[in-house]
């Protein structure tokens, strides 16, 4: 079995989806960044207006618009505008 | 510890006293609180704090060595709370310490304004439930 790719929320994308966190399993081969994340829209409709205008983290590196790969195991998260301070 | 995103109360104190350097003759601690905005949905009682933190700590960092560079600032504090803040309570402490006022008033204030902009911290307002954008909370 392989390991799923953990996704984190935060802010309005946490408030869409009603969850910090997620698991999802992904192909051993990987999947795009951009596939993926049309996956997660298919399953959550509500999460698309918080999507525009967030940057995508791929393991603690952000990629560049929706580009770059997941593989099983790796960590996700969707960084909506900053806030803090 | 001079970065630090967490969930622990933020201490002046001990802020200043991570500051401490003989050699610089100008300190500057910035306090940032949970501001008591008054909104549609009536004053607002708290905010809720979240961070990616491994990134935002990994941010703040770059932001420390950049100061260092730009001001020659000697000793740096940039602390973040996470969690549930009610008005009044700190939520950032950013510190500098420099050999000049001016370099630590202008360090201090180049941290506050890139940690806004550029680490992956966000503020909600629970009650009405909705992120804040582009509004400052604090300061």
């Amino acid at each position: 079995m392989t390991p799923p790719v953990r996704v984190l929320l935060f802010a309005t994308a946490r408030e869409a989806v009603g969850r910090a966190e997620l698991l999802r399993e992904v192909p051993a081969g990987g999947v795009s960044v951009a596939a993926f994340l049309s996956e997660l829209l298919r399953e959550f409709p509500q999460l698309a207006p918080a999507t525009r205008g967030s940057r995508f983290v791929v393991n603690g590196e952000y990629v560049r618009g929706r580009s770059g790969r997941l593989v099983p195991g790796d960590e996700f998260a969707i960084h909506p505008p900053f806030s803090g301070g | 510890m001079s970065v630090r995103v967490s969930r622990l109360p933020l201490r002046i104190p001990r802020a200043y006293a991570e500051l401490e350097d003989r050699s610089s003759g100008g300190v500057v601690l910035f306090v940032g609180r949970v501001r008591p905005d008054r909104s549609a949905g009536g004053e607002v009682g708290a905010l809720f704090y979240e961070a990616h933190v491994p990134v935002a700590e990994r941010a703040l960092r770059a932001l420390e060595r950049e100061a260092r560079r730009r001001f020659g600032a000697r000793r740096i504090v940039l602390w973040h709370r996470t969690g549930n803040l009610a008005v009044g309570v700190p939520s950032v402490i950013v510190g500098a310490a420099a050999p000049h006022r001016e370099e630590a008033f202008a360090a201090a204030r180049w941290m506050i304004t890139e940690l806004k902009r550029s680490v992956p911290i966000w503020k909600t307002d629970r009650k009405r439930s909705s992120v804040r954008r582009g509004r400052t909370a604090s300061n």
